[in-house]
């Protein structure tokens, strides 16, 4: 590998690993002027692009923490939402708020009722009890579906644009900018020709579209490969810290520990933020 | 030497080692790899030398500046704290007993 391109493939790596620009240009300058001193391959004297960007996150103390405490108005608020299906109880009493800045992720096993609190939240699906109040504009991305099937990227783009109040060229724009965030590139296919984890990336990128205040994601990196999955987890770091609120539904707890809110579905059905 | 064990024992000294350098005079990255190699402790890679560096400077124990280079770009120079030479004076007076006593028990054992 030419050392420039292992040198570009370090700065996206260390992006996708959290390490802030600053410092990433430093550590980029500093490794591009130890190979020219040393004229050792990048492969041989580093590793890898992405075994490097990890040690040095990892030496660093992982991905930059933001400091808490700094949030806006209320974007949701649900109050002791019940659920159930013929007899069998869902949620009972669930409750959750997220402010303007606040990430929360949904936890719980499968069969807890994530995905269904999530479309009582987005008004997809009606609850037995309870309230919701959204305050601001929505972005929903379900876990699969949602995507029609016989149009091409750009058309989903322009049409959900459209329900945003977006020009088409606008809205197309937008979506190829958030696309490539997650290192996909639209072409001429229709939905139906994309893999799995492509779908998941267009629905990701129309639950953005318009910079919505309040978005509503539904394990939406099925299919991603590792490197997407860190994108994907960047997109919703560069959201918080743009004001807005986002609300994940995840089975990965890797995650946890930065987020700000996270409600527990798995103790039967009564969830509780903490 | 068994590579392995090479590494375990770098993994363990390599961080004071560079304090240890840095004592002597600031310094950047490739020449610091350059001279742990002629202190005979073998070739050290980047990849291994700079996260060692990163979390030197994070915890305070270097500082570091950036200097223009001869015609070339510039390079990150490395400088010890005085936080980093009270850890040096510490831990070197500990390798000292911990060597000793590892010296100690490998003579024994070989000798007749």
């Amino acid at each position: 590998m030419r050392y420039e391109i292992w040198l570009a493939a370090l700065t996206d790596e260390l992006r996708r690993h959290g390490v802030g620009p600053d410092l990433a240009g430093h550590v980029v300058a500093e490794a591009a002027a130890h190979l020219r001193d040393s004229g050792e391959p990048p492969l041989r004297a580093f590793g890898p692009p992405s075994a490097y960007a990890a040690a040095v996150a990892d030496s660093i103390g992982g991905p930059a923490q933001r400091a808490r405490g700094v949030v806006g108005p209320v974007r949701l608020r649900a109050v002791d939402i019940t659920k159930g299906y013929g007899r069998r109880t869902v949620l009972s009493g669930v409750s959750l708020t997220v402010h303007a800045g606040q990430v929360a992720a949904i936890v719980g096993a499968n069969g807890s009722g994530k995905s269904t609190f999530l479309r009582i939240c987005a008004g997809l699906t009606g609850a037995d009890g309870g309230q919701v109040e959204l305050h601001g504009t929505v972005g929903y991305c379900p876990q699969a579906g949602g995507t029609a099937d016989f149009l091409r990227a750009d058309e989903h783009f322009a049409l959900v644009g459209a329900g945003r109040g977006m020009p088409r060229g606008a809205a197309v724009r937008a979506g190829g900018r958030q696309a490539s965030a997650l290192d996909w590139t639209p072409g001429g296919e229709q939905a139906r020709q994309l893999s799995g984890g492509t779908r998941q990336k267009l629905n990701l990128v129309l639950a953005g579209l318009g910079d919505p205040d309040i978005l509503l994601l539904d394990e939406p990196y099925q299919g991603f490969d590792r490197g997407t999955y860190l994108d994907f987890w960047h997109e919703v770091w560069q959201w918080r810290d743009r004001g807005r609120a986002v609300v994940v539904v995840t089975h990965l707890l890797n995650q946890l520990d930065r987020v700000d809110v996270v409600l527990d579905l798995s103790a039967g059905g009564a969830g509780v933020a903490a | 030497m068994d590579q392995d064990r090479r590494a375990q024992w770098l993994r363990g000294v390599l961080d004071l080692c560079v304090l240890g350098l840095l004592a002597r005079g600031d310094s950047y990255g490739y020449e610091l790899a350059q001279s742990l190699q002629s202190a005979g402790l073998g070739v050290i890679q980047g990849g291994t030398l700079y996260p060692v560096l990163l979390r030197l400077q994070r915890s305070g124990l270097v500082t570091v500046y950036w200097r223009e280079g001869g015609g070339g770009p510039a390079r990150k120079y490395y400088q010890v704290s005085p936080a980093g030479r009270t850890v040096l004076a510490e831990a070197s007076g500990q390798w000292s007993a911990f060597a000793g006593g590892v010296g100690a028990i490998l003579q024994e054992r070989t000798a007749p």
